[in-house]
């Protein structure tokens, strides 16, 4: 597999210095196993201390199930999903797929335009202050949505983007990212998802603050 | 960003209409509208190809049409 990475940077909370990172435009065998060997253990941990602090079972977080795994052997070589990672000191700390075919905008102001839909993005469960207090890196979440928009636009789709939103990141999505909130999705499939949108002057405006909040 | 090669595309006067009626109505260009053709047809086939089958439903009557892909 051909791999293109960029130079990025991370915020490290613990130095409060910016640390170089790498975002790839794929998900490889690194990844997997970062996410088998490193990821799911930390996120066991973090949910056996939401357990025994008494954090009821639906505010556990709901990525607990995903298995990136099955995901990437799915969809790999499917150019209807493109993959991204980000790297820094050589360990993934996030991971992305987006769908850039089979989705279609819902905002009455672009309803029926093409767009970039992530299907799945996920943050290293120590960069999650839901879960580590304080997180190790800042800035993942903001740099794969930027990818996302810089996708949407070598697509040809002017930075628009869409995803359903797990209930821990609706605040991200919302104030950072700028994205509107169409609310809950009516399909029960996706319930209790809020679907965001992203319309290209917002994606042009978060492109111009740098992603940041 | 990926390495991209340019090719040359030879299109009858009606595909070329078809091209560029597609293009004006979903806000693309000439490569972008054909870049989203071949992702979706990639798509379809390794679906079909597992064994699934591609249908379209009347919203209003809720009756299925399947597509054949040949």
């Amino acid at each position: 597999m051909s791999v293109t990475s960029s130079a990025v940077f991370l915020l490290n909370v613990e130095t409060g210095e910016t640390e170089s990172a790498e975002l790839w435009d794929a998900i490889t065998e690194q990844q997997l196993a970062d996410w088998e060997a490193e990821w799911i253990p930390e996120l066991l941990g973090a949910i056996r201390r939401l357990h025994r602090a008494g954090v009821p079972r639906h505010a556990w977080p709901q990525s607990r199930h995903w298995d990136w795994r099955k995901k990437t052997a799915t969809l790999t070589g499917m150019l209807a999903h493109p993959a991204f990672s980000l790297v820094c000191r050589g360990l993934t700390q996030g991971m992305m797929i987006l769908d850039n075919t089979t989705k279609r905008c819902r905002l009455p102001a672009q309803a029926g335009k093409n767009m970039v839909y992530v299907e799945y993005v996920e943050n290293a469960p120590w960069n999650r202050p839901e879960l580590f207090d304080p997180p190790r890196y800042r800035g993942v979440g903001s740099l794969l949505v930027r990818a996302a928009i810089e996708s949407s636009r070598q697509e040809g789709f002017k930075g628009r983007i869409g995803l359903h939103s797990l209930p821990q990141a609706n605040t991200f999505y919302a104030r950072t990212c700028g994205m509107t909130d169409i609310g809950v999705d009516p399909d029960p499939g996706y319930s209790p998802m809020h679907y965001f949108e992203m319309t290209q002057e917002q994606a042009d405006a978060f492109v111009e603050k740098g992603g940041k909040s | 960003m990926a390495t991209k090669r340019t090719m040359t595309l030879n299109l009858t006067d009606a595909e070329m209409r078809a091209l560029e009626n597609l293009c004006e109505k979903k806000d693309l260009n000439k490569t972008a509208l054909l870049r989203q053709a071949l992702r979706l047809y990639q798509f379809v086939e390794a679906r079909i190809e597992k064994g699934e089958k591609l249908f379209f439903e009347d919203d209003r009557t809720k009756e299925k049409a399947e597509v054949m892909m040949l």
